[in-house]
């Protein structure tokens, strides 16, 4: 039993990281009807720089935080103005905008193969190793500073969306785009900016997730497929719904240990992908994505 | 002359079977006449096997647009199953390449027919699903694919210089799907399907029978490439069949050839080819990167690829005639 | 035998209910127009006739064949086919090709030379200078027609036409009146038609049925049902014609 709250926590302390992970690729697709399948290349770019900083500027990765989301923004501003502006939006656009930013995923793994080789890494700390008790069971400090980050994170996002006017702008544009230019909201500016902080998100989330698994040029693939499980499970944008989606995706993997042989819990997110996907392609709160 | 044109199905044009069949002619002709070293005639027999999934990989990622980012998981299905076979040593090669054929076709039509029903983005997330939970299970099933070391076949000393003539008619017969399906009426409900599947069944388009049948004939072939590069390397494993790079190979090809023209993937195949072989001697480094830069140009500024940059040409050229 | 027999459907969405019970007859070569105010659930109706959805209760027969729970496209095979109020032209063919995919498709009779019969119901709509166009050329009636050729290249008994003549000037709509009722004269084919335009509706069909919050409240000649009271208060509600109840404006924005 005590072994059973032990993997419940860790499966709230992993769905916290979960939530971050998965909320900027339900972001841009909600707002821009675009899947970013970039979104396993820029977790996989933050991890990296958190790893440059903390290897070369010797910056603890934590506080390295704020450069790193800024450096992603601007990945995803430049990436936005520079190419997916240009496509059509609709249907048309849809399958493009996928080669599209799935080749820029593969640019972006061979830049880090170039630059850092394809050697797994990892951002190791003096405190990596170290644990914490909490409730009878012992608990790593880089899982729960990374909760506290990710809970921050989502917190602000959530006031963000719902009390400003930036949050507003944001709904609005993804509920009507046209009705929004007649409106007077400068639309281009919001997509803009949305998929910066989509792009940032999923950096931050790449340091993240560098503090506690290993990584390599590859890294990112799994954590796509599974940010989208939580995205269809949560719906769009919603952040209390990416929350709930994410827990869930969190203890169906933890809980699946005690199941399945270790190799395989790897392959349990994406078999849940697909199920979701023939299920309840609709999600816990019913957006259509058939037809 | 009469009785051959009610043989002929209305979707064929003689011009084209003409030059089909010449082309064909000299393909099969080529070793003979310029004495190919070993290594030129075997990379030539691999690109007739990418050339093959590249246009079978167009059935339903370019016909029907729903992208399939999982398409290793056939080729894998099918080289396996054909291996395992061809171990057993029972029957010829070619059989186990067709019954491998069949098998991903069935595994194609298994995942596919609950998946088709998702649109654009959800059908191509999906199918990345799909491909890496194939890769993953195969890689630990020793039984199947005996694990991560993979498995060999028994070595057969002129097959593979045999290989060649095999992949070629192997390729034209997937050239014939590919002409006789785009311009069919299976091929008209699927462009239908793609521009509008609500409409689409609305006139009486049968949207699930067409995107299975397809998915189903794009995993056999496939699966058919795959028992074939078996037999070309004498020995598979899970990594290089099921993985993700793989499926990505089919995608480019097609995108840089022309996704949704009957023969622009085999176009891409070639280019991937010669870009691979070209690469791996001087810039062995850079070639995703090369691949994924030339994916955003292709979708930013030709969205049908090589193919697109002919048809441009040759309409200036038409015009250009026309006007003088 | 009616030709076309909806049994008693509803459709709800959600808390939303749609079409409420609603049942009528089509007979043989008859022009049934089909009003009521925005929202009212005709084109819901529409749908579900059509295949398109599922009725939430009730069947829909053809020669007292049901035809309800079959998907669309083998609605159209039996023989019934529809046309949408915002036109879905298929924009990765030529016009030519889009009537194609209908005659390709339609029921079994109709498949005997594909492009022959596309020629032929281009022409009946005089598109046919436009054949090897694209269909995104085309002016908004053009479009409308193309719709309507690639659905009579289904070969259908019954052909539900949804507020075909909305957004045509007056001489086009006269047009069109023109040809629907060749359609049902020459070619015996039974239509249901939404209309706004009252004028085309009463002068073109040969009953009415009308429609409001998702039931039928009136049905016979045109000239009767002009005069029917309840009608004349859903179109003008108990106000005047400007103000709009709140649960009408939830039903126009919620029935699909």
């Amino acid at each position: 039993m005590a072994r059973g709250l032990e993997l419940l926590l860790s499966a709230i302390l992993l769905a916290g990281l979960y939530a971050t992970m998965a909320y900027g690729l339900g972001l841009i697709f909600g707002v821009l009807r675009i899947v970013n399948l970039n979104h396993g290349g820029m977790i996989m770019a933050g991890a990296y720089l958190g790893w440059w900083f903390h290897e070369h500027a010797k910056i603890d990765p934590y506080l390295s935080l704020p450069m790193v989301a800024a450096f992603s923004f601007g990945v995803g501003v430049i990436i936005y103005r520079g190419l997916v502006r240009h496509l059509p939006r609709g249907a048309a656009g849809g399958a493009q905008s996928l080669l599209l930013l799935f080749g820029v995923w593969l640019v972006l793994r061979n830049a880090a193969y170039f630059w850092f080789t394809g050697n797994e890494q990892v951002i190791r700390t003096e405190y990596s190793t170290t644990a914490v008790v909490i409730l009878g069971s012992a608990l790593s400090v880089n899982r729960l500073i990374v909760f506290a980050i990710a809970a921050l994170l989502l917190v602000g996002l959530h006031l963000l969306l719902t009390r400003t006017y930036f949050g507003k702008a944001v709904r609005a544009v993804a509920q009507n785009a046209d009705s929004c230019t007649l409106a007077g909201v400068h639309v281009e500016g919001i997509y803009t900016l949305t998929f910066g902080i989509g792009s940032a998100l999923a950096g931050i989330a790449g340091l993240l997730l560098g503090t506690l698994f290993t990584f390599n040029p590859s890294f990112g693939g799994a954590e796509l497929l599974k940010s989208f499980v939580i995205v269809v499970l949560g719906g769009l944008g919603s952040v209390p719904g990416t929350a709930i989606a994410a827990l869930i995706l969190a203890m169906v993997e933890v809980f699946a240990i005690l199941v399945l042989p270790a190799y395989l819990t790897g392959a349990v997110g994406f078999v849940l992908l697909v199920l979701v996907l023939i299920f309840r392609p609709g999600g816990l709160f019913g957006h259509r994505v058939l037809g | 002359m009469s009785a051959l044109r009610r043989l002929r199905p209305d979707w064929l044009s003689p011009s084209a079977a003409a030059a089909f069949l010449v082309t064909i002619g000299l393909l099969h002709a080529l070793p003979h006449v310029f004495q190919l070293s070993p290594y030129d005639h075997n990379q030539i027999t691999l690109a007739f096997i990418f050339l093959a999934a590249a246009l079978a990989w167009n059935w339903i990622g370019g016909f029907a647009g729903q992208v399939s980012f999982g398409h290793a998981a056939m080729f894998g299905v099918g080289g396996f199953v054909a291996a395992r076979i061809a171990q057993a040593q029972l029957v010829p090669f070619w059989l186990t390449w067709l019954v491998g054929g069949v098998a991903a076709g069935a595994y194609g039509l298994a995942w596919g027919h609950p998946t088709l029903r998702l649109r654009g983005p959800y059908f191509s997330i999906a199918t990345i699903g799909v491909g890496e939970a194939t890769r993953l299970v195969a890689t630990y099933w020793q039984g199947f694919t005996g694990g991560a070391s993979g498995l060999a076949l028994p070595i057969d000393a002129g097959l593979k210089h045999a290989l060649y003539w095999y992949a070629l008619y192997f390729l034209a017969l997937v050239a014939i799907g590919s002409y006789a399906i785009r311009n069919s009426r299976v091929g008209l409900g699927l462009m239908s399907i793609k521009s509008d599947v609500e409409a689409a069944a609305d006139v009486g388009v049968p949207v699930v029978f067409s995107q299975d049948l397809v998915l189903f004939l794009s995993s056999a072939v496939v699966g058919v490439a795959g028992g074939i590069y078996a037999s070309y390397f004498s020995f598979i494993e899970p990594t290089d069949m099921f993985g993700f790079d793989r499926s990505i190979s089919f995608v480019l090809m097609a995108v840089i050839g022309g996704v949704g023209t009957v023969f622009g993937p085999a176009l891409g195949a070639v280019v991937f080819v010669l870009l691979r072989l070209y690469l791996i001697a001087t810039y062995p480094h850079l070639y995703l990167g090369l691949y994924g830069a030339l994916l955003v140009l292709v979708v930013l500024f030709e969205p049908l690829g090589i193919s697109g940059l002919i048809f441009r040409v040759a309409r200036r050229l038409r015009a250009q005639r026309s006007a003088t | 035998m009616s030709l076309l027999r909806v049994d008693d459907v509803s459709k709800s969405f959600g808390g939303l209910r749609a079409v409420d019970h609603v049942s009528l007859e089509l007979v043989e070569r008859e022009i049934l127009g089909m009003i009521g105010p925005n929202g009212a659930g005709k084109t819901t109706l529409f749908s579900v006739i059509a295949g398109s959805i599922p009725a939430s209760s009730g069947s829909v027969f053809l020669r007292e064949r049901r035809i309800s729970g079959l998907p669309a496209n083998r609605v159209v095979a039996a023989g019934v086919v529809r046309t949408h109020q915002i036109v879905r032209p298929f924009t990765n063919l030529t016009v030519l090709e889009n009537v194609m995919v209908g005659a390709m498709f339609g029921s079994p009779e109709s498949r005997g030379n594909p492009r022959r019969r596309a020629h032929e119901e281009l022409s009946f709509v005089g598109l046919a200078d436009r054949a090897e166009h694209p269909p995104l050329g085309l002016t908004l009636v053009a479009r409308k027609r193309l719709e309507l050729a690639r659905a009579l290249a289904t070969g259908p008994r019954v052909l539900l036409l949804d507020e075909v003549m909305a957004g045509v000037n007056p001489a086009e709509g006269i047009e069109m009146t023109k040809l629907i009722r060749i359609i049902r004269d020459q070619r015996g084919i039974s239509i249901i038609m939404i209309e706004h335009i009252l004028a085309a509706v009463m002068s073109v069909s040969d009953r009415v049925v009308v429609l409001d919050y998702g039931k039928k409240i009136a049905q016979g000649k045109p000239a009767e049902v002009v005069r029917d009271s309840k009608v004349i208060s859903a179109y003008l509600g108990e106000q005047s014609a400007a103000a709009k109840s709140p649960q009408r404006a939830r039903r126009e924005e919620e029935a699909p």
